[in-house]
């Protein structure tokens, strides 16, 4: 536990005047990566809550995704909603069914945690995938944007887009972090550090849990609804185990519990997958352009080595570069 | 180090491109094949007879080079949107060809079609991609599922098969290549004995399908898969006693060039219609064989014809236009007005739907040296899609 | 159809078939898990190898039941590899950097299948004397499947003398049950370990090599099955040799069954079963953890 968490603001300072700059820089493809990485970000983010906050790792995280995808694909399309409600309609349901499945699985502890949210995941991957009505495995297009055209804004564009998705992926990790460090944030953290002891206290600590779950699969809904707006197409993929996996990573790269770290290793995270895929990056480190074909295998040695050697993550391994730097700065000080 | 040498590139990328454009300029094409996912194999088939296709017709058009942008769908829609946004906006290809999985195509229909960009699919065969979803952008070289099928029913009930069972995996694909055979087949005055379809990717046995046919007592049974799953079944509909009771019919990647040698004399018999077949005796196809088979030591497949004839596509179109690709438009005009004697015959593209035409193949597995072979019984000539709500 | 003689006997053989072999691929994972708590995701990723360790078996020795015994120790010695320089180092680390680290393996093991074999399927042929058919109570049922069953109840008897009448099968019992006392008895837990998840992965293997003839081999087969195997291990209750056994006839029956009566729901069911359990019996069906 680190009791006090001076680099939190920092960071997020510093990577917002980054976002912000890239905004400026980028052209019409950064600007799909960038909206590729907010909304990635708000993913990473909702799962931080469970596993680096309350110490829930799930492994069928992205049901919730496609869950709010699918729900905002199917509001707009088949009832004719307006992409705004349809959002709000993507949280709640995502949220109500990350509730019904929590009722059961906060029972669970550890791998057997891991194992039935990887489970209930895969249901909803089942389930999506002979969904007659979205198309199945090929799975549905034709999700429309926010209408901010009231605003002079045209959402069409990918810069407006990803500024969109920027403002609100900020959004979320200012009412997630007001969350953290709220009673109820605190009480989650100190459930992850000694659950027995506070349920000893009498604390209601399944209700917690519960309402973590909850609240990260509503987020995770969120993700899910303004991805389905950002590739105007969903498919079943979204529920797939293995991108419940990718996010895990994401958040172990970034730093668990650290917030601000899932949004810094979201950005790391399409980045790298962008460059290690592409032919060129690799002849510009003089090597064959052939080897971008078997990126995945680069990327499964990168995931490996992220576990093996992140302990805490890039934010966790920043805290200490910026402490050791400050009680050096110290020692330097009073010695003069 | 290695983030100070991709800087580096970045920046002489940078550079590269701030220069004005001249006639040297390279023609760029987007390859949108999968090197990884379930379709890995076929990706790397198209990939490989793409190249030899450029290397038959033409590496240059007009003193500028033709360059190929390999980019990964995985297999998987979103990434392979992602990748098509990649060539489009940060490469900024001329063309994009490929496309294997009808999922992939759906995910970038729409991305394709705001994007003025011409796409070739060499392969995802989803109906609605030259029908009801049809782009002015969107071309298609390989087939439409119902095109490759259609035909089927009709030449079944003409051989005296009364009664047959129907069999593919439960997705888009399967239930629209049963469809077109049902359709054909019951307005012949065939009885659908039964049908079944198993979960797509899943299905690690088909036995219990399998006796389900057996209980049916069909004459015929005409099937969907491809890849391993084809193997397999083939395999498995001979190692359960099937084989010489029930004739064994499908579309045609049941016992594709691919692999119908791995299946041997289990496939002997069985009866298949496709876009292409090796076993097509012209002087066209003799010379790509010839080809395929000197340079990868095995048949060229209808994969590979499909992204083979693509490439062709591709240099006549550029060589019409002089080599220009600015406009797009008059590109795609000029892809549409390519026609030639290919491989598989006579290649066209239906102006109503952007599809190909060309001739349907029916064909039956024979022995052929200590193996076995796709030999064509009989040829549809010319067929074409009905414009399904496709106004272009 | 379901009264219908012929249908039940082949599809009851079909739904033992798939037993046998989802028996063989997860009762390494099962052991493994029920030993440290320790879930390995690549364990599909071994029964892929398996596969393509027997194709190229095949091609160099030309006899199945060599290639029968020469594969599976290939996977046993790949597997013990991956304890030696990864997994040792991460019994002590939380659940999900386990799972995690596992989870990066699968990648690492699909795009090496691909490097080295290529993407494109792949057969292997069964030995003649298993590749006709049989008659089992009067119906035309595939030998090598009767095979497969066959070596599947072997292996669960040779895993259960081994196990009960070994002092290395004793020693293994304990340390499912009280891993901290065996190792107080001054007994070398970790030596035990290393053996039985070699075994295990070589067992993962084998059903790779039994599978191939089957199901051809191709690239993202370690997927198919990755799944089903947790969830046998998750139903029977993690380290129960006898959990591992029932939960795979409950499984492969099931899905053998489901699959054509039920198709809508062909998947769904087994995941809401394998929730179900967990809920209900968070030990499995056959829970052999005392204390921990």
């Amino acid at each position: 536990m680190r009791e006090r968490d001076p680099i939190q603001l920092p960071v997020a300072g510093l990577l917002a005047v980054i976002a912000v700059a890239a905004w400026f820089g980028a052209g019409y493809f950064g600007q799909e990566l960038l909206a590729e990485i907010a909304i990635l970000a708000i993913f990473a983010m909702s799962l931080d809550l469970l596993v680096g906050v309350a110490g829930m790792v799930s492994l069928g995280h992205a049901g919730f995704l496609a869950l709010g995808a699918y729900a905002t694909a199917g509001a707009t399309v088949f009832w004719g909603w307006p992409p705004a409600a349809a959002l709000a309609f993507s949280v709640a349901v995502a949220g109500a069914c990350a509730l019904g499945v929590g009722l059961f699985a906060v029972r669970l502890g550890g791998v057997f945690f891991i194992m039935i949210t990887l489970a209930i995941g895969q249901m909803f991957y089942a389930y999506f995938f002979k969904a007659r009505a979205f198309g199945g495995d090929n799975g549905m297009s034709g999700t429309p944007r926010f209408d901010l055209s009231p605003l002079g804004l045209e959402t069409g564009d990918p810069a407006v887009f990803s500024a969109l998705m920027l403002v609100i992926a900020g959004a979320v990790y200012v009412a997630l972090l007001l969350l953290v460090r709220s009673p109820f944030g605190m009480m989650l953290t100190a459930i992850h550090q000694n659950e027995n002891r506070l349920a000893s206290l009498g604390c209601p600590v399944r209700r917690y849990k519960l309402a973590a779950f909850g609240l990260g699969g509503a987020i995770a809904g969120l993700a899910g609804a303004l991805m389905a707006q950002h590739t105007g197409f969903v498919s079943p993929d979204l529920a797939f185990w293995t991108l419940s996996g990718e996010a895990l990573i994401i958040v172990i790269l970034g730093g668990s519990g650290s917030l601000v770290g899932a949004a810094g290793g979201a950005a790391v995270f399409v980045m790298l997958r962008d460059h290690l895929s592409d032919g060129s990056f690799w002849e510009g480190l003089r090597l064959s352009g052939d080897i971008a074909t078997h990126w995945q295998l680069v990327m499964g040695l990168f995931f490996i080595a992220v576990v093996l050697l992140a302990r805490d993550g890039l934010y966790g391994r920043l805290s200490w570069l910026v402490d050791r730097v400050r009680s050096a700065w110290r020692g330097r000080g009073g010695g003069a | 180090m290695t983030r100070k040498t991709s800087t580096l590139a970045a920046a002489l990328t940078v550079l590269a491109f701030s220069f004005p454009a001249y006639a040297a300029d390279p023609i760029k094409i987007g390859v949108l094949l999968p090197s990884s996912g379930v379709f890995a194999g076929l990706g790397g088939d198209q990939t490989l007879a793409l190249e030899m296709g450029f290397d038959d017709f033409g590496r240059e058009v007009a003193g500028r080079p033709i360059e190929l942008i390999p980019a990964d769908t995985e297999s998987k829609p979103n990434s392979g949107l992602a990748q098509f946004k990649k060539l489009v906006f940060k490469d900024e290809v001329d063309i994009v060809v490929g496309i294997i999985s009808s999922a992939v195509a759906g995910a970038v229909r729409d991305a394709a079609h705001n994007a003025k960009v011409p796409l070739i699919i060499s392969n995802a065969g989803n109906n609605p991609l030259t029908g009801e979803q049809c782009s002015p952008w969107i071309l298609r070289t390989s087939f439409s599922n119902s095109q490759i099928v259609r035909e089927m029913g009709p030449w079944m009930a003409a051989k005296g098969y009364n009664n047959v069972f129907l069999m593919a995996f439960d997705y888009a694909a399967g239930h629209q290549m049963m469809d077109a055979f049902r359709e054909g087949f019951v307005a012949a005055g065939g009885n659908i004995a039964g049908e079944e379809f198993p979960p797509l990717g899943e299905t690690k046995d088909f036995g219990p399908y399998l006796a389900k046919v057996k209980a049916a007592k069909p004459d015929a049974a005409f099937v969907f898969f491809a890849g391993g799953p084809a193997i397999k079944f083939v395999k498995e509909w001979a190692a359960f006693g099937l084989k010489g009771e029930v004739t064994l019919a499908g579309a045609g990647w049941l016992n594709s060039a691919l692999y119908v040698k791995k299946q041997g004399m289990d496939a002997e018999g069985a009866l298949g219609i496709l876009n292409y077949v090796p076993s097509i005796d012209t002087p066209e196809n003799a010379a790509f064989q010839e080809n395929f088979r000197a340079a990868h030591g095995r048949d060229g497949s209808e994969f590979g014809v499909a992204a083979y004839d693509s490439a062709r596509l591709i240099v006549e179109a550029l060589k019409a236009t002089g080599g220009a690709t600015d406009d797009k438009a008059a590109l795609v005009a000029a892809m549409r007005e390519v026609h030639f004697e290919g491989p598989r015959g006579p290649f066209r593209i239906d102006p109503m739907t952007n599809n190909v035409v060309q001739n349907i193949y029916i064909f039956e597995v024979q022995p052929q040296g200590d193996s076995v072979a796709a030999i064509v019984q009989d040829v549809i000539p010319d067929v074409q899609d009905p414009p399904k709500g496709c106004t272009l | 159809m379901l009264l219908d003689p012929e249908f039940l006997i082949v599809q009851t053989l079909n739904g033992l078939q798939l037993s046998a072999l989802l028996f063989l691929l997860s009762i390494g994972l099962s052991v493994v898990f029920g030993l440290i708590n320790f879930i390995n995701l690549a364990h599909g990723t071994l029964f892929m190898l398996g596969a393509y360790f027997a194709l190229s078996a095949a091609r160099a020795f030309d006899s199945f039941w060599l290639v029968l015994l020469v594969a599976p120790v290939g996977v046993a010695v790949v597997g013990g590899l991956l304890y030696l320089v990864l997994l040792r180092h991460m019994q002590r680390a939380d659940p999900m950097k386990q799972v995690l680290v596992t989870f990066g393996l699968i990648f690492v093991g699909l795009e090496s299948v691909m490097i080295v074999w290529g993407p494109l399927p792949h057969t292997i042929d069964v030995p003649a004397l298993l590749a006709g058919s049989s008659s089992v109570l009067g119906q035309v049922y595939p030998t090598y499947r009767l095979f497969i069953i066959a070596l599947g109840l072997a292996v669960f008897l040779l895993l259960y003398l081994g196990l009960e009448r070994t002092r290395l099968g004793a020693i293994v019992r304990a340390g499912v049950d009280n891993r901290t006392m065996v190792a107080a008895l001054g007994i070398d837990i970790g030596l035990v370990f290393f053996l039985v998840f070699c075994l295990g992965c070589g067992l993962a293997g084998l059903a790779g090599v039994v599978a191939a003839p089957v199901f051809s081999i191709f690239p993202g087969m370690d997927m198919s099955v990755l799944i089903l195997a947790l969830i046998v291990v998750v139903l029977g209750g993690p380290g129960s040799l006898k959990g591992a056994g029932l939960g795979s006839l409950i499984i492969g029956i099931a899905d053998t069954y489901g699959q054509v009566l039920v198709p809508e729901l062909a998947r769904v069911t087994i995941y809401a079963l394998m929730a179900l359990i967990l809920i209900f019996k968070p030990a499995g069906l056959v829970p052999v953890r005392s204390g921990h």
